[in-house]
């Protein structure tokens, strides 16, 4: 629709802001945590060194691995790359937008899940296809629930662009406090806590192998290849973050600086909540799993009626 | 437009009419393309055969079936395409029962045959009714007749369970999964890629033929294609047998096409072209790239089968080692499947979801909500049907192998020397087209949306200049301008690896297994663990047995367990249902009686009431 590749500052703007931010956000939860356990934690520049170290170390190869095992770091680190430039980063929209970029973005981030499950099941160890087939099952309820949102979403803005979905031109829907909006918010944040592996989902601190969905699947990955792993986990943070929060927060004041201030304090503030939900509960049985994403689908499902009885 | 060929044929109502239309063209792509790579494949495949059986035959029926199938999409008399459709249901059968000393093959072949002859007879209603309606068996006098809605809907009834058994739909599918795993390789993949779209090419002629439907139609449409789908998926993730797998796949990818079909039907009802038209080029740019991928699929099952004597997955493991260039062309073939970006399978269902979005701004509500429920059942068929290629790309080609090859195969593939090396050229340059197309159409739409458009503006019987088709064109060169950028960028990724990491060799260590050394290789998660979550939340769907597992006492012993997946049209409708007739005529039998005088005194009889009927 809206044809914006018209430079390559803007992309570069893009990844610029998504590298050097998105561990910060990791960080930021690390130290709620840490505040909620009474401790001092590590500072919150932690995952930026723990980056550092890995990117200069080098890599351990199981003698079972193919070269699947071995490109699947650069295409989930690639797609996490490819998938911000469809999402607006509060003041700075979008560097692709066009009319069905969802279907784009959600497809290229199930070709970074197929490739991670395939190095998942590349070392052949249990453990690792344990996650595998976690991460296979839970990622078809998830998917489902974020479709569920997508049509309630595009119902509501009349169009298929996530940048038109959650952009500016789309606030007006909050004044008269439209519930359809709200239940996908609270969808979405299931959505969110899911895809990223977070607490109630997955544990991404414990090193039990046994009870995890995507540390397990990373337990082979060293040096250079972990990094990649990692990095893209704490992009994939960002954006689903920054979609959430241009959800909530679609003011525009019109001044850039203010702007992205807002847009910042907002993946800030949620980074806190997620950190405030982490500390408050413990990770749901993996057969309980289902029902929380059941219940995302739900809720997106709920907010899809709503929109239906006022169109 | 449309090119025709007519020629009189001494067969009373017949005609050698033929037609060469947008709609048929896509199928003949897909014919030609399949068939040719199929042909060449088989040469390598049935090498091992050589002298024992009667390759002759198999060849002359294979050429019969290809034809056939372009007979079948050129015909333009009623009397020729039944007459063409029953040669390929005997050509077929022919192909399939060719390991005919198992039983099992032989079962499967004559399922197959009793399938498509009761599908048959619908057939032959349905053409002789449109054909008393119009007055001609031709199909372009048929397609100038107005149908009254009633007598449409029971036209497009009569075609679904016609034509529903050829393609698979869901509940009439079970000739299927039993056929292509009993075939020869390449013949599954030529029955999977096209003798099943035959069904889908039937279902479109008579969209065609029959300009207004009712308004049902098309949800009935949908909501097949939406069963098929996931019913299909999900049975396939059930399965432990590859070619068994890829054949449920198949089923499912019929209810993708299907699923565009109906929303192009839906569009054409409510009078909304663009929407018509989206959903019927969709649905027919996933025949070709069904038939491209499943292909592929196939013919790399057909390669596993022949080096390992087994398409058991769960016996098998870590031929990305043994198999190289088969694995990776079996990698394409997945990721195509699975509808993910950079190869074909994306293009084709981004465009059934643009359809079905659409669908959303442009139908009433009652066509918002199937829309949705599209939208919805094709995710979750996309997700479904990466964790099942997931599942068969994992156990089959990663990981160790959990049973020995050399061990296994040495009975009856070590006289052959067709042990731990790659397949023969024959095998894999057909492979290496087929992976070719699907990464062509993936990245260069462009150059087959004109034909897919043209077609689905040819079943919404609308002029295709007068489309605005850039709404849908301009996201699509995005689309691939964007998969371009990714591999770009994965390519530089690679490269800073590199960088890192510097040119010295890598450490090569056991994998970790949390402090156990020397794991077995049959600690390796299994397909049937794999899949077990899903088939578990789905078992009220499914019908999903598990036996034994359970482990007594404080020192268990050996302890066993299996599990199936069985199907539930197969157990619950057509079993039972089956078995009621048999019953029924064996009651019959009973009362027979055995003078055939009496018999004939019947056909007497009948031939009177006949004749005084017609006299009356």
């Amino acid at each position: 629709m809206i044809l914006m590749l018209s430079n390559a500052f803007p992309v570069l703007f893009h990844w610029l802001i998504l590298c050097l931010l998105s561990p910060f956000f990791l960080g930021v939860i690390a130290k709620v945590k840490a505040f909620f356990s009474g401790k001092v934690g590590p500072s919150v520049f932690q995952p930026y060194f723990d980056l550092a170290k890995l990117f200069r170390k080098k890599c351990v190869y199981s003698h079972t691995i193919t070269w699947i095992f071995r490109v699947a770091p650069a295409v989930v680190l690639a797609v996490m790359l490819v998938f911000s430039l469809l999402v607006p980063f509060g003041r700075f929209t979008a560097p692709v937008q066009f009319s069905g970029d969802i279907l784009l973005a959600v497809y290229l981030l199930a070709l970074g899940r197929f490739f991670m499950i395939l190095a998942a099941l590349d070392t052949g160890s249990s453990f690792e296809g344990m996650g595998a087939s976690r991460e296979a099952f839970f990622s078809c309820l998830s998917e489902l629930a974020l479709f569920m949102n997508f049509i309630t979403l595009a119902l509501l803005a009349k169009s298929l662009s996530l940048s038109q979905m959650i952009g500016s031109g789309f606030s007006l829907s909050f004044e008269g406090f439209d519930p359809a909006l709200f239940l996908v918010i609270a969808s979405f944040f299931i959505v969110l806590l899911a895809e990223n592996c977070r607490i109630p989902v997955d544990d991404p601190e414990t090193h039990l192998e046994l009870t995890m969905i995507h540390e397990v699947m990373i337990l082979d990955h060293s040096g250079v290849d972990l990094a990649y792993m990692l990095y893209a986990a704490a992009m994939k943070l960002f954006i689903f973050s920054g979609i959430l929060v241009s959800l909530i927060i679609p003011v525009r004041t019109g001044h850039p600086v203010t702007d992205t201030a807002i847009f910042l304090c907002g993946i800030l503030g949620l980074a806190v909540f997620v950190g405030i939900v982490e500390s408050s509960m413990a990770r749901l049985r993996l057969n309980r799993v289902r029902l929380l994403l059941l219940i995302s689908f739900a809720l997106a499902f709920f907010g899809l009626i709503v929109s239906l009885w006022r169109a | 437009m449309e090119k025709l060929l007519r020629t009189p044929w001494f067969v009373p109502l017949g005609e050698f009419s033929f037609r060469l239309d947008p709609l048929g063209l896509v199928f003949l792509a897909a014919i030609t393309i399949l068939a040719l790579c199929a042909g060449v494949y088989g040469f390598g495949y049935m090498r091992p055969y050589q002298g024992k059986k009667s390759l002759g035959m198999h060849a002359f029926f294979y050429l019969i079936f290809v034809l056939d199938l372009v007979l079948i999409t050129t015909a333009n008399n009623a009397i020729l395409f039944l007459g063409a459709w029953e040669i390929m249901t005997i050509s077929t059968f022919f192909l399939i029962i060719f390991n005919d000393e198992k039983s099992a093959v032989r079962k499967a072949g004559f399922i197959y045959l009793i399938a498509s002859h009761c599908a048959t007879f619908f057939l032959f209603l349905m053409f002789f009714l449109m054909a008393h309606a119009a007055g001609s068996m031709s199909f372009d006098v048929m397609a100038q007749t107005g149908f009254s809605p009633a007598f449409a809907g029971v036209v497009f009834l009569l075609a679904l369970a016609g034509f529903g058994v050829k393609a698979g739909c869901l509940p009439m599918h079970i000739w299927l999964p039993h056929a292509h795993p009993a075939a020869p390789s390449h013949v599954s993949a030529i029955l999977s890629g096209v003798a099943i779209k035959m069904g889908i090419y039937g279902i479109c002629r008579v969209l065609w033929i029959v300009k207004v439907l009712p308004d049902w139609c098309g949800y009935v449409l949908l909501v097949i294609g939406v069963t098929s789908g996931l019913m299909g998926v999900l049975y396939a993730l059930g399965q432990h047998e590859l070619k068994k797998l890829l054949a449920y796949h198949s089923i499912e990818n019929i209810g993708i096409i299907a699923l565009g079909l109906g929303v192009g039907l839906v569009g054409r009802s409510h009078q909304v072209p663009f929407l018509a038209v989206l959903g019927f080029g969709g649905g027919l740019l996933h025949v070709l790239n069904h038939s491209l991928f499943k292909g592929l699929l196939f013919l790399g099952a057909g390669s596993v089968i022949q080096k390992t004597h087994s398409g058991e997955m769960d016996h098998l493991g870590g031929l990305a080692k043994t198999l190289p260039v088969t694995s990776a062309f079996f990698l394409v073939g997945a990721i195509s499947i699975c509808g993910l970006p950079l190869f074909n399978g994306f293009i084709s269902e981004f465009i059934i979801y643009f359809g079905l979005f659409q669908g959303l701004f442009g139908l009433p509500v009652s066509g918002v909500i199937f829309c949705s429920l599209g939208i919805l059942s094709l995710a979750l068929m996309g997700a479904l049907a990466l964790a099942c290629f997931s599942k068969v790309y994992g156990t089959v080609f990663l990981g160790k192998p959990r049973v020995d090859l050399k061990e296994s195969s040495r009975g009856s593939g070590a006289q052959k020397g067709i042990c731990g090396e790659e397949t023969s050229k024959w095998m894999l340059v057909p492979m290496m087209i087929l992976t070719g197309l699907c990464a062509w159409i993936g990245l260069v739409p462009q150059t087959v949306t004109g034909l897919v458009f043209r077609g689905g503006a040819y079943l919404t019987h609308v002029d295709f200049s007068t489309l605005q088709l850039e709404q849908v064109l301009m996201p699509l060169t995005l689309v691939v301008l964007i998969a371009f950028l990714f591999l770009l960028i994965v390519l530089c990724l690679i490269f800073i690896r590199r960088l890192l990491l510097g040119g010295a060799p890598m450490p090569i260590r056991e994998t970790w297994s949390c402090g156990f050394s020397q794991v077995s290789a049959r600690f390796q998660y299994t397909s049937a663990s794999f899949a077990r979550t899903i088939v578990e939340l789905m078992r009220h769907a499914l019908f999903f047995r598990r036996q034994g597992g359970q482990i007594t006492g404080s020192f268990p012993g050996e302890t066993r367990v299996a599990s199936s997946v069985h199907d539930a049209s197969e157990e619950m409708i057509f079993g039972p249902g089956l078995a009621f007739l048999n019953n029924l005529s064996k009651r019959l039998n009973r009362n027979r009686m055995r003078h055939t005088q009496l018999y004939l005194m019947y056909i007497l009889l009948f031939l009177v009431f006949l004749l005084i009927w017609k006299l009356k």
